[in-house]
């Protein structure tokens, strides 16, 4: 089963992304939004957590959320809008909100 | 991708980015032909069923935005009654059995258990549920 773990808490805040990553398998995707697509911030700890994602677990960020707040994704990144975060919301077998 | 069934759960107010994200959502899901068999609105995400909410005129409505949007599509918009309750949400036959002042609930929404959660779930493909910040 492959799962969709979306984040929306800052990820300076508490220990979701960690725990979140420790829990994903390869076939997992993560999608960052809100206050979440923080650890997209160069240099920064959640950043450097977020390579340390299982190989070939895809990384998505929410691209309004993104702009926001001025920050830019790498490569490994892909921004997305909701018409994408629906179809990824079928593509994977299941969705799991850390709310 | 195939036609998809989706339930969705709120558990943000509507002050909340959260409530934005899933109202998007929601509209995406629709635009893209899918279907959703309800939206379940829990926690702090029953206040988007108050009638009583006054929002700045510079701030999005999120509660009216939704309420636009469900009824528009004709949406089952279900309130967890035990969440509404204790946050003050009521419909007519709550105030009168709790005697209460006033009732609260806007015209569409449906106050009810969580039962109603389950059983949406069973029918659709994808519970998504939108929280948090």
């Amino acid at each position: 089963m492959a799962t969709l773990h979306v984040l929306s808490h800052s990820p300076f805040a508490d220990s979701r992304l960690d725990s979140c990553l420790v829990l994903m398998s390869v076939r997992d995707g993560l999608l960052l939004s809100g206050d979440a697509v923080y650890a997209l911030q160069p240099g920064s700890a959640p950043h450097a957590a977020l390579r340390t994602r299982p190989a070939g677990a895809r990384l998505y960020a929410l691209e309004e959320d993104v702009r926001a707040r001025a920050l830019s994704a790498g490569d490994d990144v892909e921004l997305i809008d909701y018409p994408r975060f629906v179809e990824l919301a079928g593509e994977f077998d299941r969705v799991n909100s850390w709310l | 991708m195939a036609t998809m069934k989706f339930t969705l759960a709120l558990f943000s107010a509507p002050t909340s980015p959260a409530s934005r994200r899933a109202l998007r959502f929601a509209e995406a899901a629709l635009a893209g032909g899918h279907e959703i068999v309800r939206i379940f609105f829990y926690q702090e995400g029953v206040h988007g069923a108050s009638a009583n909410l006054v929002t700045p005129q510079d701030e999005p409505d999120l509660a009216r935005q939704w309420q636009d949007f469900i009824t528009a599509h004709g949406l089952d918009g279900v309130v967890c009654i035990a969440a509404a309750l204790r946050r003050g949400v009521l419909d007519g036959q709550e105030a009168r059995r709790y005697a209460r002042p006033a009732a609260n609930v806007a015209s569409g929404w449906a106050l009810s258990g969580l039962g109603q959660l389950h059983e949406a779930v069973q029918q659709s493909d994808r519970l998504v549920c939108f929280g948090g910040p």
